[in-house]
């Protein structure tokens, strides 16, 4: 890694600290009034009764007395966290099975760009295209009938199973994006450590164990951190599972990311309570903060230099 | 090729992965080839090429759907905000990289930060903020929304960008009396054009696809993108039975841009999300 250059003297480093606050400015305002401005009033509002409209009131902790009450934010909570866990567990060690096979395949980057492509399309794509999959009469059902002879075929969109559902689609749209990056890094390994293995006779899992996995573990905590920030995102790909439905989906469903927007904007007749939005957000948001510091302290090794 | 790394007893697995490969590639044609049918057809045929391949269900995701105007909106939206963030980002990476001064590294720490705000805790203070300027609904406020949230992603990658670039340059620039200024704009930009480009369209893609900003402050029909859109349409068939032609299609409005996009700079865009990662 390069490093910033030495402070050096002179005009042409004065010139360019009097550059600093200009160049910088602008982006330092904008970050602070649309991210870390409304974060913090997200504080505020979160210790708030309010409507968007009419009287607010100051209710101190009680948003968040009520989270810890609620069991429909108990499943948003526990769907979230299956997300964080057992989708990046499932995409991270399929990302990094993927490159290993992926590396010696012929076409590799063709296939490696055709997993990456769900990334660079909206979830709400495959959520839609779920729907016309699995629902009772679609494609899937179909298939099973007409090819399979099964003549009860699973209520895949039945409530029950739609998580976990939506848990596989994830895990798919996610997939091709570790395996980029796991790739990226298993690449930069010089071949000359795998010559040495060879020559001293090593299995390809004592090459996997003592080479691969040593020398790209610090990008495997990068994406553990990448996870781990994008699963409290998932949004849209629970908005519309299935196909879609007025207002919003049934509530088993749910995320906290979309527990956090039913509060406000609902719309089931009950008034918008924007308080719980920014405590449920609030919530998801220090959950992956203390996943995260959880994550360096249990993937922090001393990186392997090469 | 690696003949050091063979591992044995691959072939089967290598099957599965370009099975799972080919059924990408299938379902991306079915939703295309789907859009091209009457109703009826999408159910009674569905093995069959659409015959003949009708742009009715466009006409009705037009029509009913709004994808038109949607499409004209989004790509609005995106091209000038992801621009304008570029354009943003850029001189504060390059200072934050560049500078001595104290301040770049907490600076610097500030963005990365940034990054890991979820958008459902900024949603409503940034509604707030808008409506009380009367800049919800309006296309300005959500390139402004757009510009803003970009800023953590956007200042975070171009500072690994730059920080890759040599500085021999710019030294020599400096002695030969240019500018800080100067030295950017004629220098480093040139330089560095790969990567503003790269951060350019992977800004673009995330504002072509961003849903629950646009979800909350566009509350008008006239001037939703093409999320909004795709979820309306999506509700209203809720009561008349899945117009799934009409829905493929909309989804291939959608779908369509960001597959030309990525045919034409993938290798860009799958290089730049792995930019600045590990070392």
């Amino acid at each position: 890694m390069a490093l910033a250059p030495e402070p050096r003297p002179g005009p042409a480093g004065r010139a360019r600290q009097r550059a600093f606050v200009p160049m910088a400015a602008p982006a330092l305002a904008l970050l602070t009034v649309f991210v870390l401005g409304p974060a913090c009033y997200a504080v505020w509002i979160s210790l708030q009764q309010t409507a968007g409209y009419g009287e607010s009131r100051f209710v101190g902790l009680r948003n968040y007395a009520r989270l810890l009450g609620d069991p429909v934010f108990h499943t948003a909570l526990l769907n979230t966290l299956k997300l964080l866990v057992i989708g990046g567990g499932v995409t991270f060690v399929t990302g990094f099975a993927l490159t290993m096979v992926l590396r010696e395949m012929r076409g590799r980057l063709v296939a490696r760009n055709i997993l990456f492509f769900p990334n660079i399309v909206s979830a709400l794509v495959p959520a839609i295209v779920a729907g016309f999959l699995f629902n009772p009469d679609g494609l899937v059902n179909t298939v099973l009938r007409s090819v399979f002879g099964v003549s009860d075929p699973p209520k895949w969109l039945a409530v029950d199973n739609t998580f976990t559902l939506i848990l596989i689609v994830a895990i798919w749209a996610a997939v091709g994006y570790y395996t980029t990056i796991i790739m990226a890094a298993v690449d930069r390994i010089p071949a000359y450590f795998y010559e040495d293995c060879a020559l001293l006779g090593a299995t390809s899992w004592q090459r996997l164990r003592h080479v691969t996995i040593p020398l790209s573990w610090d990008v495997f905590s990068v994406c553990a951190l990448l996870w781990t920030i994008s699963s409290i995102k998932v949004f849209e790909l629970v908005l519309v599972f299935g196909g879609g439905t007025a207002g919003t989906p049934p509530s088993s469903t749910w995320t906290v990311a979309l527990y956090s927007y039913a509060a406000t904007y609902g719309g089931s007749g009950s008034p918008p309570e924007l308080g719980m939005t920014a405590a449920s957000a609030l919530v998801s948001l220090l959950i992956a903060a203390a996943v995260v510091l959880l994550l360096r302290r249990a993937l922090d090794r001393e990186a392997v230099r090469f | 090729m690696r003949p050091t790394l063979r591992l044995t007893g691959l072939a089967p697995v290598r099957m599965a992965v370009w099975a799972v490969v080919a059924a990408d590639v299938a379902l991306l044609a079915w939703v295309l080839i789907t859009s091209l049918k009457s109703t009826r057809e999408v159910f009674d045929h569905p093995w069959r090429l659409p015959m003949p391949p009708t742009p009715d269900n466009y006409l009705t995701a037009l029509e009913v759907g709004n994808f038109g105007r949607a499409a004209v909106n989004s790509a609005v939206v995106g091209v000038l905000s992801s621009l304008l963030a570029v354009a943003v980002a850029a001189p504060a990476a390059y200072a934050l990289t560049r500078t001595t001064n104290r301040a770049g590294r907490p600076l610097t720490l500030l963005f990365a930060l940034g990054t890991g705000v979820p958008t459902q805790v900024i949603l409503l203070p940034i509604f707030l903020m808008l409506s009380s300027l009367e800049l919800t609904s309006t296309l300005t406020g959500l390139t402004l929304a757009y510009v803003g949230t970009a800023m953590p992603f956007t200042v975070f990658l171009l500072t690994g960008f730059f920080r890759s670039l040599p500085g021999e340059l710019e030294e020599a620039a400096a002695l030969d009396g240019a500018g800080v200024w100067r030295t950017f704009l004629r220098i480093v930009v040139p330089v560095a054009r790969p990567g503003l480009v790269t951060v350019f369209v992977l800004q673009l893609i995330v504002s072509w696809n961003e849903t629950m900003l646009a979800l909350v402050l566009m509350q008008d029909d006239e001037k939703e993108t093409l999320p909004v859109a795709l979820i309306g349409f999506a509700q209203q068939q809720q009561y008349t039975g899945t117009n799934w032609g009409g829905m493929f299609a909309g989804v291939c409005v959608v779908v369509l841009p960001m597959v030309v996009l990525f045919a034409w700079v993938g290798r860009r865009v799958t290089e730049g999300m792995t930019l600045g990662m590990g070392k």
